[in-house]
């Protein structure tokens, strides 16, 4: 006996673990949404490129759009162009799409749509390191200007990261005549990034311009400079201006390097608008369209990867050992008498078709017609088989009535009761009858009255939805049920009945 | 108030039935040797074949067409009983107490034809009566006549008394009255009222009646308590002896007390209820738990006790009466 207690505490543990470790994980690392109806950000970045054509020249535009090696996954990208030929490339970690046309006059406008969202987005390949520079040669005063600004950094830090930090704040400090001089006359954040480069370059200490946009709900906005280098195990993001290390989770980068983001040729007046809105989407929805973007198996080996058919009749039969359950504890654990251990289950699946208020009416009509029946049978002392045969078929004439009334009168609810199980009833007809010899009516009362609010709680339970969704897409916590039916199977404890049953013997 | 009620029934040592299912009957009970206490034909050819005293089988029909035999099996028997093999609770038995001009007359009174015994028969064939449904059989046999000492507190019906016995070692006895509501049965949950019995004295301790504790009869309204039943011991050792006949370990043994046969086995349960507990004031579980360790402590030492060893151990352990052992005059004597 003590080894099976432990045998069966072992397995307890076993299941119970791996259902909370299977669910955690669809949830933490697949993460697939809680509830049916959670959403996620959608963010939608466009980017509206116009310009004048001038007439009588090849129109080539060369437009940098964002990588998609970043902590996003994307669910659509569109270039649209009329008449333009559109041509993607990679370099040097960028992308960049060109906009080709022979001949075009008046205004061109040219629109790119990147649709993103960050869920579902799984471990990307960073981009690769710079390579170590070449330092940018200088002259004269400007050599000079740079060796003393470089030699009390190198003496004031201790590695990449404060070299860095350092020369971004000396740089910042525009009343200082070595800065002044190298900016010459230039404050923009663009100006101080090319100077940090420059004395980095000195320090051949590798620098990257990102050219970065915020996720943000935002009219019209302009990408935001920042600087990165790689220490060797990760990049350090540095603000150009305000020396800032990290950069906030909501920027994307769009590009890097110090080219423009549109370089045009055969145009003038070129104007780039850039916005970004956000949307919400419903995050299963959005799920399986990465799923199909991204060919994930994420919800490939799920209850979801069923065709839909199989997916509705799965739905209900998955939140069948919840009724169970439900029977179980009115019977183990509160000690209410039901008509067998499976039939209110059976009951409550015969409830989804009819719903409540009618399945119970119903229910208590037929049983109630069918018990007078079998009563009346009695008299006639028929063998078991025919009679029980006699009851079903009156049964079946008792639902047909009741549909063709029902119909009569305009209730089609009523109607429904014809999916109500007939053997279900007939069953329970026949035992509570027998209860009723046996025991006495009082006790075949207290039992359909268990019965039916058994299978009326286990009825609601099942069709919560937001249960049934949680149970549909995370199967594995039937393991953690089943590990509570295990502990239950060898419960010791008195029934909430018992209690009440064994009163007398308190007293003393 | 719940957790009080459970942390007193809990001291008590009360046993529930998730703990009966669970320490008791699945633990000491092999599914296998299930049919021997479900089929009453079974038990009894065990029990004869045990040498133990069983009310003595007439005849056997186990088919429609045997229904002729019925006249031959009775033929030389004023009075009998009908049972069903497979039957529980007391369901489905007739008892004939007389013949009436070609017909037969129940323990009531009421007058019943050979067609309608017929066709109780061919109900108990179909398996009407039986656990779960299937086709049964029917035993005919002695009908016992209950011990004159029971005639002032039972109505109707034979009083049986009810031993439960863990490993062959009695643990609680109840003696079982049938009332004008129980129609005569002795079937706590259909009304009669189950008394407690001293196991050292077999002298009867206060009732219970539909789960309240009483101590008079509700229809004679004598007290059923202090009464000193007669050849106690007897009982004990029949039922100590049922766990060989039988190799359950944890079972009811209900018995009855014939006026001229004596103490006689009627059947075995391998669920026995609980109620037996509010009949005796005294919990099952704190029992159960001494022989256990009586049983634990014997395994050490490599030796099985008989049953009358068994019956001593129990008689020791388990008297109620804070006196016992005491005469069953002076047991009148004190109580009266």
């Amino acid at each position: 006996m003590q080894s099976i207690n432990l045998h069966l505490k072992i397995l307890i543990a076993v299941l119970v673990s791996l259902g909370v470790l299977i669910t955690g994980y669809q949830i933490y690392f697949l993460d697939i949404p809680v509830t049916e109806d959670e959403t996620d950000d959608i963010w939608s970045l466009d980017a509206k490129v116009e310009f004048r054509a001038t007439p009588g020249t090849p129109i080539k535009a060369q437009f940098f759009i964002p990588p998609l090696n970043q902590d996003y996954v994307s669910l659509n990208e569109s270039f649209i162009s009329n008449n333009y030929g559109v041509n993607i490339n990679n370099q040097a970690g960028n992308r960049r799409v060109t906009w080709s046309s022979r001949r075009a006059s008046g205004t061109q406008t040219l629109y790119y749509r990147l649709v993103l969202t960050q869920r579902y987005s799984e471990e990307q390949a960073k981009a690769a390191p710079p390579p170590a520079p070449q330092p940018i040669q200088l002259e004269g005063p400007e050599q000079v200007a740079a060796d003393a600004l470089i030699n009390p950094i190198r003496q004031h830090s201790a590695d990449i990261e404060t070299f860095i930090s350092e020369t971004i704040r000396r740089v910042n400090d525009i009343t200082d005549d070595n800065v002044k001089l190298l900016l010459a006359g230039g404050t923009s954040a663009m100006d101080k990034a090319r100077v940090i480069e420059l004395l980095l370059s000195n320090a051949r200490i590798p620098l990257e311009l990102v050219h970065t946009i915020r996720l943000e709900n935002t009219e019209t906005q302009t990408p935001e400079l920042w600087l990165r280098s790689y220490n060797g195990e990760r990049w350090l993001y540095f603000h150009p201006e305000t020396g800032q290390q990290g950069i906030p989770d909501n920027r994307l980068v769009w590009w890097t390097g110090s080219n423009p983001l549109l370089s045009l040729e055969g145009g003038r007046q070129s104007s780039v608008t850039l916005t970004v809105s956000n949307s919400e989407m419903n995050a299963l929805r959005l799920a399986k369209l990465t799923t199909q973007n991204s060919a994930s198996a994420l919800l490939e080996y799920s209850l979801y990867g069923l065709p839909l058919q199989a997916q509705r009749v799965y739905q209900v039969m998955i939140m069948i050992p919840v009724g169970v359950l439900v029977i179980l504890i009115l019977r183990n654990l509160i000690g209410m008498q039901t008509l067998g251990t499976f039939t209110p289950v059976l009951i409550a699946l015969a409830f989804r078709e009819t719903e409540l208020g009618w399945g119970i009416a119903l229910f208590t009509v037929i049983t109630a017609l069918g018990l007078s029946l079998r009563s009346y049978l009695e008299h006639l002392k028929l063998q078991m088989l025919p009679r029980l045969s006699i009851v079903l078929t009156f049964v079946v004439l008792l639902i047909a009535a009741i549909s063709l009334f029902s119909h009569k009168l305009g209730l089609e609810k009523a109607l429904s009761v014809s999916l109500f199980p007939m053997v279900i009833l007939t069953m329970t007809i026949e035992r509570l009858s027998i209860t009723w010899e046996e025991r006495g009516g009082a006790q075949s009362l207290k039992t359909a009255l268990g019965t039916l609010i058994a299978a009326t709680l286990a009825h609601l339970l099942m069709t919560i939805p937001e249960l049934t969704y949680f149970v549909f897409t995370f199967p594995a916590v039937l393991l953690i049920l089943v590990a509570f039916m295990l502990a239950m199977g060898r419960y010791r404890g008195y029934r909430l009945t018992e209690l009440m049953r064994f009163k007398a013997l308190t007293k003393s | 108030m719940f957790w009080k009620t459970w942390k007193a029934l809990s001291q008590a040592g009360v046993m529930g039935i998730n703990r009966r299912n669970a320490d008791y009957v699945l633990k000491y009970n092999k599914r296998h040797l299930y049919p021997v206490v479900d089929d009453k034909i079974l038990t009894k050819e065990r029990a004869i074949a045990a040498g133990i005293h069983v009310p003595k089988l007439y005849g056997i029909i186990d088919t429609e067409k045997d229904f002729d035999k019925f006249d031959s099996i009775v033929a030389e028997h004023r009075d009998f009983v009908i049972k069903p093999a497979q039957g529980a609770g007391g369901d489905g038995i007739i008892v004939i107490a007389d013949r009436f001009e070609g017909m037969y007359k129940t323990v009531g009174g009421k007058i019943i034809s050979r067609d309608e015994i017929g066709h109780h028969i061919s109900s108990i064939l179909s398996g009407l009566y039986s656990l779960g449904g299937h086709r049964d059989r029917v035993l005919i046999e002695y009908r016992v006549t209950p011990d004159q000492i029971f005639k002032s507190i039972s109505y109707e019906g034979v009083p049986d008394i009810r031993i439960i016995c863990l490993m062959g070692y009695p643990v609680m006895a109840m003696l079982r009255l049938p009332t004008r509501q129980s129609g005569g049965k002795a079937n706590l949950h259909q009304g009669a009222i189950g008394v407690g019995v001293d196991l050292a004295t077999g002298i009867t301790l206060k009732g219970t009646w539909l789960n309240k504790i009483i101590s008079k009869h509700p229809d004679t309204t004598n007290p059923v308590d202090g009464v000193q039943l007669p050849d106690w011991n007897g009982f004990m050792h029949l039922a100590a002896s049922c766990y060989e006949l039988s190799g359950l370990g944890y079972i009811g043994v209900d018995l009855v007390l014939d006026q001229d046969q004596g103490p006689l086995i009627l059947e075995l349960n391998a669920r026995p209820g609980l109620n037996i507990q509010i009949a005796n004031d005294a919990g099952l579980t704190t029992r159960c738990h001494m022989v256990e360790r009586h049983l634990a402590q014997l395994k050490k030492e490599g030796r099985e006790e008989s049953a009358e060893e068994r019956v001593a151990f129990s008689q020791k352990h388990f008297a109620k009466l804070p006196d016992a052992p005491l005469s069953s005059d002076e047991a009148n004597a004190s109580n009266a």
